[in-house]
């Protein structure tokens, strides 16, 4: 296998320049739309300005489980001032971001599977209005056993959620890689673990929005949506609404976030774009705080039990792991995330033998789906967790225990995944120096330690959700009589600076000023389709594209400059502002070139665009695509806690986080995200987790739910580490995702060192802290009363 | 989004012209920060038709010092109390209480007199009217079933207010107008223990003023609070202590609780304590005597038991704080 990969794995890419420190990529640069957000003046879709519109609001499910017998509306139709009300028969099909998996219904039909489901929905032309129909629509629904824990839905005798998914199991994953069994009889040690994760979600700013325009006349949709993805919009609203796709548009406002809880189409943006048609006009729905948490996506409720074999060398030898996840009442992304979960468990290190068992569970809570860090979040946790358990016991250090597994790049995994550039190894020194580990570790007083962890992650996926033959990237660049050019891209920022890289790429190329590039993203009227902003996919890949456009229209410059100038193209110096007869002072400004380029041809538009090498599209097995990527990112962080025995409470001093993105195109925005993606998963380890009371979520607000403030938030040193993909834009990899994946662990490891005790749930909040704490002192009085001489616990190392 | 419902708003010059629409609009609520209970008219758990805003009349957020001791306007904001050198320096129990509360922008708004009246709070409360009516409601708004202890007849909603316990332990005293008259009552008087109708405010009546008797130099107070985050929360359990300590020995010994119970308790016992040399044994009961009189139920998402083991913990540590004394490296024992 590695033979194949040796062949397989590229060079530089073809065409790609070779970039040491450019004048734009490289250079830190504030987002091009910062001035707008920071000022007030961008506009959400929320603010957006639209004229004559009516409000929509959408009737839910109080029943978690249960046939719809009936939905009756006459009455609520009869309210004055109400203009549509519309339920799930108003839907031409179901949906569901996974051609495989289209089980949901933008308003429920036929059943109902968890509390808080769309049933109906209302336009009308004022808030009160809106508030009575909804009063007015009685629901009919006979309930059915509720199932609110994996366990419980996987009961024999359970009652079934989805027709054709017998024991509510929504996919099983078998898969074996390697001899195992021979991996764990050459282990020195064998250990096994079970790991136990709250579910989590987004907690985006923004809440959700939707403006859909319908016009009758021609039969045409505007939808502007808080979307991640306008391109799987776009075509879910042709499909549930029963829709030509040529009669609809799909605009991307400014974004306030979104962290996977919008990398799939929603129903309220299904159900606003029904509701326009109904009533003929423009509607706009405005969602909750806790709309957001019933509609959920986020991170699924998890249970892990790991088997690792190690060498004395701190080797590993085999995996064997099972994870089951709470997946919720649909598809949406589910038989992703639980293939994630067992293709990234392994591939970070040179592993011989794994075999993965996976269980997706359909129950009756909101659905989960994407969430930053897709699939790999918990199962990271828990295999660096007993690492540096194992590392404990056989006397290693953690860092020597991560360094006898290291890949030596070009490397195909196990489960054939093609690594080309491996930063790990200049990561874990960093981290190792900058947090003084060597001098500090171990000595540091009772309460207070250090932990470490590595994670990777994609580069976006190598294979796109709906695989068309396309290109996985276009950019089309503009050029006019104004010297201005614009790139015109479906890449969708939210946030994540997306179109301030891609204007630096095209600078770059072009070796223009920022400030010549426009960029217009995201209005399916006027930019080519991208598939959305999920799995990191965006910097590489449309990255790439807008690398091969910049490449195209400087080649027809540089070729108009030469005929203007009378010389041949290769005699061209381009230096951007001005070009030069090489050898010569004659030249030509840019004014002139764009001005000799437009001659005959009018305004210029050129095209780049990027496909994955097939070889990094992963293997044949079944699943094989989920984890595949051109390139992943590295990460290893170290960080420093102090643990108050007495409430419990975990403080985080500081982290050490080096990431491997390849190339820092913009190292301002990678600092950013990499601090992001540690403070997010930071989040998740110390305090975040949803909770459902009979199906019904019990934190489904700000204060409850409990995202770290900036009091909890501890300095965040980065260090950007460059390994140049030889796949990457300039070299350049993700940057958002790859550093959250080993916070958790690196907490848990950090607290383990600070006061011996191993946490195997997450979050580690106070009160969790607390018991394993008294849960001990319980152990030692037993162990004491019953004579047994006093030992340290055996997690202590 | 949650709306805010529709409702008349007054703004009264004076006290007495605010308690006589208190008196003349039943179901009408003052309004002063808002900080509480505007969040809860969002959720319609609150549908007031007439606000009495407090904002014009003045001369309710003055802070006076005088030999009898302290007076505080009811309309003194929880950032002024956070600020005030003479509270952080004489009663540095309201001032850590007052900084300890939610985030700065609520601190600004939200005052002395509302944070004393808080309605008290519940997971099974504290929800939207869709999430309420999809749980059946609950005895304190709209039900017949506590979902804290379906078997009880008892609302176990708790008190979340953060200065209550300061202030008890420094034996304020609240001064209440109506229409027809005024009077000045103990702050512990102020609350019952019943989540539905925790305070014994009629209701007409405005706490105008809170008290806080002049105490010996060699009094010092603080005040603990344990959350899962550093800001924003409400007090899992809050911790207030006054204490005399001479050589080592308690002279004097007060200690009050927030976000346990239906009401701020001031702990009772604490007497059996005065005169003790400050060590182990002496802590030891201390974390028993809150522990006991403690009573958290299944009013929040953190457990219960643990909002309980953290309120001996904190009471043991402030009063070690405030008495200067360096417990063991074993720390003090919770159990």
């Amino acid at each position: 296998m590695n033979d194949v990969s040796r062949a397989t794995a590229g060079g530089p890419a073809r065409d790609a320049p070779a970039i040491a420190q450019g004048r734009t990529a490289g250079q830190r640069t504030p987002l091009i739309d910062g001035v707008e957000k920071v000022t007030g003046r961008a506009r959400y879709t929320a603010d957006l300005p639209t004229g004559e519109t009516l409000v929509g609001r959408i009737l839910r499910s109080p029943i978690a489980h249960g046939v719809i017998r009936r939905i009756d509306a006459a009455a609520a139709r009869s309210i004055p001032g109400v203009r549509a009300v519309i339920t799930g028969e108003d839907f031409a099909a179901p949906y569901g971001v996974i051609p495989i998996a289209r089980n949901e219904w933008p308003l429920a039909r036929g059943k109902v599977r968890h509390r808080g489901e769309p049933v109906a929905a209302v336009a009308a032309i004022d808030e009160a209005s809106v508030e009575a129909a909804l009063a007015a629509i009685v629901l009919d629904i006979e309930p059915l056993p509720a199932y609110f824990s994996a366990a419980a839905a996987r009961a024999a005798n359970a009652v079934q959620l989805h027709e054709n998914k017998p024991g509510n199991i929504e996919r099983e994953v078998d898969q074996a890689f390697g001899d195992v069994d021979a991996g764990f009889a050459a282990a020195d040690l064998v250990r096994e673990r079970t790991f136990h994760y709250a579910e989590v979600a987004h907690g985006q700013i923004e809440l959700n929005a939707a403006v859909a325009t319908y016009e009758p006349e021609r039969d045409r949709l505007t939808t502007h949506s808080v979307t991640q993805v306008p391109y799987y919009l776009h075509l879910t609203l042709a499909r549930c609404l029963g829709m030509d796709s040529s009669q609809i548009r799909v605009v991307k406002p400014f974004v306030g976030g979104g962290f996977g809880h919008r990398v799939e189409p929603l129903n309220f943006e299904l159900v606003t774009a029904a509701l326009a048609r109904a009533a003929g006009g423009t509607v706009k729905t405005e969602l909750s705080r806790e709309d957001g948490f019933l509609t959920h996506r986020g991170r699924p409720e998890t249970d892990i039990r790991l088997k690792l074999g190690m060498k004395k060398s701190g080797a590993i030898t085999a995996v064997d792991c099972e994870i089951v996840q709470r997946g919720g009442a649909y598809g949406g992304y589910g038989l992703v995330t639980i293939l994630y979960a067992g293709a990234l468990l392994h591939a970070l290190y040179k592993v011989p033998a794994v075999r993965y068992r996976g269980y997706r569970v359909y129950t009756n809570t909101p659905p989960c789906g994407a969430m930053r860090g897709h699939g790999a979040v918990d199962a990271r946790h828990a295999f660096e967790s007993l690492l540096d358990i194992m590392a404990g016991e056989l006397g290693l250090d953690p860092f020597a225990a991560r360094r006898a597994n290291l890949i030596v790049p070009p490397y195909r995994t196990l489960n054939d995944l093609q690594v080309n550039s491996y930063g790990i190894p200049d990561c874990l020194d960093w981290v190792e120096r900058a947090s003084g580990w060597k001098t500090r570790r171990g000595k540091l007083p009772r309460g207070r330690g250090l932990g470490l962890a590595c994670s990777h992650y994609v580069s976006g996926s190598a294979k796109p959700v709906h695989w068309s033959g396309e290109p996985h990237a276009v950019i089309n660049l503009k050029l006019d009589f104004d010297g201005g050019i614009t790139i015109l891209t479906g890449a969708a920022d939210i946030g994540q600076g997306s179109s301030t890289l891609l204007a630096q790429v095209v600078a770059e190329v072009l070796s223009v000023p920022l400030a010549r590039i426009r960029v217009i993203a995201a209005d399916s009227a006027l930019t080519p389709k991208d598939n959305g902003s999920y799995s990191s996919r965006v910097s590489f890949m449309v990255g790439n594209a807008a690398i091969r456009a910049a490449q195209e229209m400087k080649r027809v410059l540089v070729t108009a400059a030469a005929k203007r100038l009378e010389v041949h193209p290769e005699d061209i110096e381009w230096n951007g502002d001005h070009c030069r007869v090489a050898g010569t002072d004659r030249t030509l400004d840019f004014a002139g070139a764009v001005d000799a380029a437009l001659v005959d041809t009018g305004t210029l538009t050129v095209k780049g665009s990027w496909s994955t090498p097939p070889e990094t599209q992963g293997g044949k097995f079944r699943g094989a695509a989920v984890g595949s990527t051109a390139g992943f990112s590295y990460a290893a962080q170290v960080v420093e806690v102090v643990v108050d025995e007495d409430t419990g409470a975990v403080a985080v001093e500081r982290v050490w986080v080096a990431h491997d993105c390849g190339f820092a195109i913009n190292p301002l925005a990678v600092e950013g995200q990499v601090q992001g993606a540690v403070w997010m998963g930071m989040g998740q380890a110390l305090s975040e987790e949803t909770q459902y009371h009979e199906g019904l979520p019990l934190r489904p607000n700000m204060l409850d739910y409990r995202v770290p403030t900036i009091v909890e938030s501890p300095p965040i040193e980065v260090k950007l580490v460059e390994s140049r993909d030889p796949l990457g834009p300039f070299g350049a990899k993700e940057a958002s995702e790859g550093a959250l994946h080993s916070f958790a662990p690196a907490l848990a490891n950090a607290i383990c060192d600070a006061i011996g005790i191993r946490l195997t749930d997450l979050p580690a909040s106070p009160d969790r802290v607390l018991e394993a704490i008294q849960a001990r002192k319980r152990r030692e009085r037993l162990r004491a009363s019953i004579g047994v001489s006093a030992q340290p616990d055996p997690e202590r190392h | 989004m949650e709306r805010m419902p529709q409702f008349d708003l007054r703004r009264p010059a004076s006290i007495a012209e605010a308690a006589a629409l208190l008196a003349a609009e039943p179901g009408a609520r003052l309004l002063a920060g808002g900080t509480d209970l505007l969040p809860k008219m969002r959720r319609g758990i609150e549908r007031p038709p007439v606000l009495v805003d407090l904002g014009a009349v003045r001369d309710i957020s003055r802070i006076d010092y005088a030999d009898a001791g302290l007076a505080l306007g009811a309309g003194v904001t929880l950032s002024q109390l956070a600020m005030d050198g003479r509270i952080v320096h004489h009663h540095r129990a309201i001032a850590e209480a007052a900084r300890s509360v939610a985030g700065p922008g609520h601190r600004s708004a939200a005052t002395i007199g509302g944070n004393l009246c808080l309605d008290t709070r519940c997971v099974f409360y504290n929800q939207s009217e869709w999430w309420r009516a999809t749980n059946h409601y609950c005895l304190k708004l709209g039900g017949d079933v506590c979902h804290v202890a379906p078997q009880g007849s008892h609302c176990h909603a708790a008190f979340c207010g953060d200065l209550a316990p300061a202030l008890l332990v420094l034996g304020a005293s609240v001064e209440l107008c109506a229409s027809r008259g005024a009077r000045v009552i103990p702050l512990s008087d102020l609350y019952r223990d019943d989540g539905v109708a925790h305070l014994t405010l009629e209701p007409d009546e405005v706490l105008v003023r809170v008290l806080v008797p002049a105490r010996s130099p060699a009094l010092v107070s603080g005040y603990r609070k344990a959350r899962a985050r550093g800001a924003i929360d409400f007090p899992l359990a809050g911790v207030a202590c006054a204490v005399v300590a001479r050589n080592g020995v308690l002279a004097e010994l007060k200690v009050a609780l927030t976000g346990t119970n239906s009401r701020p308790i001031l702990l009772t016992g604490t007497e059996a304590l005065v005169g003790r040399v400050i060590d182990e044994a002496t802590l030891s009961a201390l974390g028993k005597l809150v522990q006991k009189q403690a009573s958290p139920m299944r009013t929040t998402v953190t457990q219960s038991n643990y909002r309980r083991q953290v309120a001996a913990a904190l009471a043991q540590r402030l009063v070690c704080e405030l008495a200067g004394y360096e417990p063991s490296a074993a720390r003090a024992s919770m159990s």
